[in-house]
């Protein structure tokens, strides 16, 4: 009993000595957090692909220009369900975090009369950005739609997601890119 | 990376479905384990749904309390839409309580109940893992090993299929353990497989490429894993060293 005793203290305290070392040998130095690579890709980790486009109001936006402040980019369509339900959610989102957040929508291949309209309906103030050529939305490889992109102070894409999303998940995220 | 799947004019997300397949996998282990550990299957069936069910629920509304300044102009929000927006913590928690309260009132032994469920947390921990895989979430850290997955645009480890590869070690240990002429006192093959299990997490997780990082860059589930670890390896120690032999 009194040597079995023994061995079961042996092993845990190996199995702390052991666990604590590894934790410690691969904790994630400072350097390590940043990006592997800098290039241009619609991905995680990756720097954001710049664009420039325009709005309903005819102002010109450059991605580039937004450098200093997260961006949350949000690929949407008029005849997108999902993207009708979730867009109040930017509008509010918009207001709330007005000058330290840019919330951009990006419209899919429409016109700017039909964006214009739906934007007058559903009382959306926030930049509405018109692709009609596809262009940015390819950059970006959107498949499907809603598709939400959050891009840091720095550029970097941090994450990407598919899907509605709700007023809770979109401002947690906003939250998330504030304190990076 | 597979995170939808495309039947027609629908578009499905694939971690749902994972997440939706593993469930019922959960709970045909939940009542193989049952049936091996001479419990009633139907009790502790009953209770992986009970766990399971306030799991998903709890997981729900601890999101939404946590950001109820976003809900409290749109109520709607909280019951639509469903596929993000749950607080994983709080699901555990709420579910692991309801189902330990659904234990106590249907007076199920602790330890043999734990011995039943093992094998339906593991599965369910896979599933949750082969999700992350597909989705791309908890992706790892970049490498040039043969093995190494792309994601993102680059080559990772696939520290999801480790995740995946530790729980089936460990569902391999607890089969084994709860063999009839090896199980030894109630509670050892649960312990056996959470010891497995979470030293696996605890060196898998070195590999993550987004960790959720704690003081020093140190990273949390690390932490975690190892406390399991140890809790799991104390209580092993006290049980077998007062345990009477199993006639």
């Amino acid at each position: 009993m009194q040597r079995e005793r023994l061995e079961w203290v042996a092993l845990i305290l190996l199995t702390a000595l052991v666990g604590g070392g590894w934790i410690y040998l691969s904790r994630d130095a400072e350097a390590a957090r940043q990006p592997v690579t800098l290039e241009e890709a619609p991905y995680v980790g990756h720097t954001a692909p710049d664009f420039t486009l325009t709005t309903l109001q005819g102002e010109t936006i450059a991605l580039a220009d937004l450098r200093g402040r997260p961006v949350v980019l949000n690929f949407w369509a008029t005849w997108c369900p999902p993207c009708r339900i979730e867009m109040p959610y930017f509008q509010r989102a918009g207001e709330k975090y007005a000058d330290r957040v840019a919330i951009l929508g990006v419209n899919q291949a429409e016109t700017a009369d039909i964006v214009a309209d739906f934007a007058y309906k559903n009382n959306l103030t926030y930049p509405l950005l018109l692709d009609e050529d596809l262009t940015v939305n390819h950059r970006y490889a959107v498949l499907n739609l809603p598709t939400t992109i959050f891009i840091d102070a720095e550029g970097v894409v941090r994450e990407v997601i598919v899907g509605t999303i709700n007023q809770g998940v979109l401002e947690d995220r906003i939250e998330k890119l504030l304190d990076s | 990376m597979l995170p939808t799947i495309h039947i027609g004019p629908f578009v499905l997300p694939t971690a749902a479905l994972v997440y939706l397949i593993g469930a019922w996998l959960a709970l045909w282990a939940v009542d193989r384990g049952a049936r091996r550990a001479g419990l009633n299957p139907d009790s502790v069936y009953a209770l992986a749904i009970t766990g399971l069910l306030a799991g998903v629920v709890g997981a729900r509304l601890t999101f939404v309390l946590l950001h109820w300044s976003a809900f409290q102009e749109n109520l709607l929000g909280i019951i639509w839409p469903l596929n993000t927006g749950y607080s994983a913590p709080g699901g555990l928690l709420i579910g692991a309580t309801a189902a330990f309260f659904y234990g106590r009132a249907r007076r199920l032994e602790l330890w043999p109940t734990l011995d039943a469920l093992a094998p339906g947390l593991l599965v369910a921990l896979m599933a949750v893992s082969l999700a992350d895989f597909l989705s791309g979430a908890g992706y790892g850290e970049v490498t040039r090993l043969p093995w190494g997955v792309s994601q993102y645009g680059v080559r990772r480890h696939p520290v999801q299929l480790y995740e995946l590869l530790v729980g089936a070690a460990a569902l391999v240990v607890w089969c084994w353990a709860s063999a009839p002429d090896r199980r030894g006192f109630p509670g050892r093959p649960f312990l056996l497989a959470t010891a497995v299990y979470g030293a696996g997490r605890l060196f898998v997780d070195a590999y993550r490429g987004n960790a959720w990082l704690v003081g020093g860059g140190l990273h949390g589930v690390q932490l975690v894993a190892l406390g399991v670890t140890l809790l799991s390896l104390v209580l092993l120690a006290r049980r077998s060293l007062r345990a009477e032999p199993i006639s």
